[in-house]
């Protein structure tokens, strides 16, 4: 495994790339990547190439699909989109995240 | 083999989804480059730019292949395995369901193969759902008259063409060979649309000449007469004497007609030249082809309407005509036979799966605690259904395996057993198609006895399992369970025996039907003059009886005589007739009777003694007074009451005709059964042979020949076999013998279907009732070895053996009467639908239900029975101590 992608929790990146055909609608991998890291703003360190390993898992798992299109440079790439599934995934995963944010800081809180 | 599958698999795909990533990725680092170019970068720091922030492209290659291949094909996989070492753990158990899997599956893969090919597969022509017979009452020949008008008015069809049986003798360098033909009208052969191997079909652009003399042969009789060699077209064959032009070949598969005539071998041009226009002789069978568009329902009314404007016109000739779907006239008096068989072979399978179900089961309690283990260690009850499922799934297989191979034994046993006038049994195969159910069929089964041991084995709670090594809280549900599956296995097993027991009880009813004759002892051989010298109407009655004194001649040899169509074998023919004095009938209302033409001796030959009157001699001829002989039916019919020697009747002429030749009765024959063995006897009129103008003068092939009966002194009737046909060489060299059968053989044929229909039910039955045996053997002995303690401590507390036994035989018996009663129910219900396949019995019959069902206790008592013994001889102080 990469080891760019241990910066990042585990399962980060997944909700990551979630969170963002949420928002931006079917968007094809570099532009993924790049907002990605627009929203990150500096703050993470991530190979723009990982997003590929997480969006296979994740079109597996039939929470996005995927269709062929054509690049900005007129290139065949995949052009990918949010199924339903991926809809309600995202929603529980969030919950999670929030959840378990909660509990760290509670517990650093109560540290301190 | 598998591994190097799945790898080859893998590589495949692999390569494909690694291209779209390259793809993928390029696409990247191009709109990266572009990105980086536009915020000012050069050309090549804008490309290691794009390069960095991408990351190493042989890593993310790498991720890409670890994310996407962890899935569900190598869980499978490794389920396999794991099914695989388990059922190497017990190997006894499984390969007993293994072996009853195939038995059943075999069993099931052969029946289905042969209703694919008689019911299922499209008869093999083009559009052949668009073909439809059309015939009085939709079996009965039809009057050429009749069919030319039909087929002028009629609107319904594209095209309809008639064929007529035709019995030829074709000439060969070493003597005659008799084959079976068919004349066929010119629409005939291209309405089926199946093109010819080699050459044309018959002209039938021409073929209004009458003297066409055109012939198609089939491929069989190309390869035995010709070896197969192409220019068999356009030479010419000798048949029935006269030279035809051999015009095309048909390719191997070709079978017309398919419900008649089904060997037929040639096929010419129906003679059109002197045929009246009478509507009286009915031979040809008609077909036709619904015109684009038309439903059947059309095609019938088209023809109620012509019908009913002919029958106006010439009363009596046209009614009931009525069209028949060709695959219905093919299978339809099959259809019902094959239904029921598949029924039962279904039965066999849903016994072997209780069976199958039960077993594992049992073996599945053994495993409680690897289950219980398995779950603690945080397997989920999904992941241990899945396991069981792919267990049983595996045993399906190699039973499915098995079963094919069984089934390819089982197909050519059933072609082989077959009576060949079955439809179509020449196309009863292994194809694709019955693979692909035996497939399905096997997974269904797999999936029925799988599911059940895999949900119970997930039921119990784990730390319960972990404790107590048996006796857990799920037993009372189990053992109802297994009680349920016995119950149901005898159940079915009733169901078919019951319909076997009736078919027993059948076939015993049609052999003791009375044929009239006496079949023992007698030989039966058709011999045909036409087309030889002997065919002259001066030599040809002499030929017959000089024929006659030649088998008379031969050793062991006690009587001989000859007549027009042997009863169960022959042909049928009806004639018109009309008593003197009475008044004459109104149209359509004429009488009709049974037409046989005999020589002197016939009801001596066939021990038919008459009831009354005398036989005919040799003196009966020409020259002297008109005799007739009449059936005892007729007699009853026509005569009640009255005393019909001396009455005076007229056959196939009218009372007003002034030429009419009258014929005195001169004696009563018994009832003989008339073509087919169960329908009886029916009104018949005798003709001495040597007064009757058509055949002593008729030039028609159907006129040219007689078959003999030779009775025997009560040795072997087919060792006379070639003495008979040397005796018709030496007479005549050209003439052809054909058809030579002992009478009993005939009788047997008769009876050959109904004695398929039984032999199958009853091997079916006989396999149920031997995995019955199985299933209680089987479910009692795992409720007494489950009980082993309870019963050592009865043992041990002073119950004397003799009570344990009896105990356990209870326990089982009640469970069998329990499915006995449901048995017995669903018998009575579903035996109803084969009652058009029974004789002599009724659907319920209450003696035959009885006998089953005494049967079938005594085979459930005694598999019973060692499991009984056992339980009273386990050992109290040893059963204690266990544990």
């Amino acid at each position: 495994m990469s080891k760019q992608k241990s910066d990042l929790p585990y399962g980060a990146l997944d909700l990551f790339i979630l969170r963002t055909l949420d928002t931006m609608g079917p968007l094809h991998g570099y532009n993924i990547a790049r907002r990605i890291e627009q929203a990150a703003g500096g703050t993470m360190r991530l190979s723009q190439g990982a997003i590929y390993p997480a969006l296979i898992r994740l079109e597996q798992q039939g929470w996005v699909r995927a269709a062929w299109g054509v690049s900005e440079t007129n290139r065949k790439v995949k052009i990918y989109e949010l199924t339903r599934a991926g809809a309600r995934q995202l929603r529980v995963e969030i919950a999670n995240w929030e959840q378990s944010t909660a509990l760290v800081a509670r517990f650093l809180g109560a540290r301190s | 083999m598998r591994a190097a599958l799945q790898r080859l698999l893998a590589l495949v795909r692999r390569d494909r989804l690694d291209r779209e990533l390259d793809d993928e990725m390029a696409a990247h680092l191009e709109l990266a480059e572009r990105d980086a170019r536009a915020a000012g970068l050069s050309a090549e720091e804008a490309r290691l730019a794009a390069r960095r922030s991408f990351g190493g492209l042989d890593q993310i290659r790498e991720a890409h292949r670890d994310a996407r291949s962890a899935r569900s094909l190598e869980h499978f996989w490794r389920d396999v395995r794991y099914g695989a070492r388990a059922i190497r753990r017990t190997p006894a158990v499984c390969a007993g369901i293994v072996l009853i899997l195939a038995v059943a599956i075999g069993a099931n893969t052969t029946m289905f193969s042969a209703t694919q090919a008689i019911l299922l597969r499209p008869l093999q022509y083009g559009e052949a759902g668009r073909l439809v017979v059309v015939m009085h009452g939709g079996r009965h020949p039809v009057s050429l008259a009749n069919f030319d008008d039909w087929r002028r008015q009629s609107r319904a069809f594209s095209s309809m063409g008639a064929a007529e049986y035709w019995r030829v003798n074709i000439g060969l360098a070493d003597g005659a060979e008799r084959l079976l033909g068919l004349r066929v009208s010119p629409d005939m052969l291209p309405m089926l649309r199946v093109p010819p191997l080699l050459g044309r079909l018959l002209d039938s652009g021409t073929s209004a000449a009458a003297d066409e003399r055109e012939v198609v042969i089939s491929h069989g009789l190309w390869q035995r007469q010709f070896g197969g060699a192409p220019a068999a077209v356009g030479q010419s064959i000798q048949l029935d004497g006269e030279p035809y032009t051999i015009v095309g070949v048909m390719p191997p598969s070709f079978v017309f007609a398919p419900f008649w005539a089904v060997g037929a071998e040639l096929w010419a041009p129906l003679p059109r030249a002197g045929v009246t226009a009478s509507r009286g002789g009915n031979s040809l069978r008609v077909f036709a082809r619904l015109a684009p568009g038309v439903a059947l329902t059309q095609a019938q009314a088209d023809i109620d309407a012509v019908t009913s404007r002919l029958e106006a016109e010439f009363p009596g000739t046209n009614r009931n005509v009525v069209v028949v779907p060709l695959k219905e006239r093919v299978v339809g008096d099959t259809r019902l036979a094959v239904v029921v068989l598949m029924g039962g072979v279904g039965f066999v399978l849903l016994i072997a799966c209780a069976n199958v179900a039960h077993m594992l089961l049992a073996r599945a309690a053994t495993r409680r605690r690897e289950v219980a283990v398995r779950l603690a260690l945080g397997a989920t009850r999904l992941q241990i259904v899945r396991q069981f499922l792919v267990e049983s799934l595996l045993l399906a297989g190699l039973g499915a395996a098995g079963g094919v191979g069984l089934a390819a034994l089982g197909v050519r046993a059933l072609v082989a057993l077959a009576p060949p006038d079955l439809p179509r049994i020449a196309d009863i195969r292994l194809d694709p198609t019955v693979l692909v159910f035996t497939t399905a069929v096997s997974l269904a089964a797999g999936l029925a006895f799988g599911l059940v041991p895999a949900l119970q084995s997930v039921q119990p709670a784990p730390g319960e399992d972990l404790k107590a090594g048996r006796g857990g809280s799920a037993d009372r549900r189990q053992s109802r369970l297994r009680d349920l599956l016995m119950a149901s296995e005898i159940a079915l097993s009733l169901v078919l025996l019951a319909g076997a027991g009736l078919m027993v009880r059948s076939m015993a009813s049609l052999q003791t039907i009375d044929p009239g004759f006496d079949p023992r002892g007698l030989l039966a051989l058709s011999v045909s003059v036409h087309g030889t010298p002997h065919a002259e109407p001066s030599r040809r009655a002499p030929f017959f009886i000089a024929l006659a004194d030649r088998l008379a001649a031969l050793p062991d040899v006690a009587s001989v005589s000859a007549i027009n169509h042997l009863p169960v074998t022959g042909d049928l023919w009806t004639r018109s007739f009309a008593v003197a004095g009475r008044p004459p009938a109104r149209p359509g209302e004429g009488l009709s009777a049974v037409y046989r033409v005999v020589l002197p001796g016939y009801f001596t030959t066939m021990g038919m003694p008459l009831a009354r009157g005398r036989d005919f001699t040799w003196r009966d001829t020409a020259g002297s007074p008109g005799a007739v002989v009449i059936s005892e039916n007729l007699a009853r019919r026509h005569w009640p009451g009255e005393d019909p020697l001396g009455k005076r009747i007229v056959v196939g002429q009218s009372a007003a005709d002034p030429d009419a030749r009258w014929l005195t009765i001169t004696g009563i024959a018994p009832n003989a059964v008339s073509d087919t063995w169960e329908g009886g006897g029916g009104s018949e009129v005798y003709l001495p042979y040597l007064q009757t103008t058509d055949y002593l003068t008729g030039s028609a092939s159907r006129h040219t020949y007689l078959t003999f009966v030779v009775r025997g002194g009560g040795g072997d009737m087919r060792a006379l076999a070639a003495p008979a046909r040397a005796a018709v060489v030496s007479l005549e060299r050209g003439a052809s013998v054909s058809d030579v059968t002992t009478m009993e053989e005939a009788v047997g044929r008769a009876l050959a279907r109904p004695r398929f229909q039984l032999t199958l039910l009853s091997v079916f039955a006989g396999i149920a009732l031997m995995l019955a045996a199985a299933g209680v053997y089987g479910v009692m002995s795992y409720a007494v070895a489950r009980r082993r303690r309870e019963i050592g401590l009865r043992l041990a507390l002073g119950a004397p053996r003799e009570q344990v036994r009896r105990m356990v035989l209870v326990q089982s018996l009640k469970r069998v009467a329990l499915g006995m009663l449901v048995g017995l129910a669903g018998a009575a219900g579903l035996t109803r639908l084969m009652s058009n396949l029974l004789y002599g019995v009724g659907p319920g019959d209450p003696a035959t239900f009885a006998a089953v069902t005494a049967l079938l206790a005594a085979v459930a008592l005694m598999a019973s029975w060692m499991p009984a013994w056992r339980a009273s001889r386990i050992d109290p102080m040893a059963a204690l101590r266990e544990e």
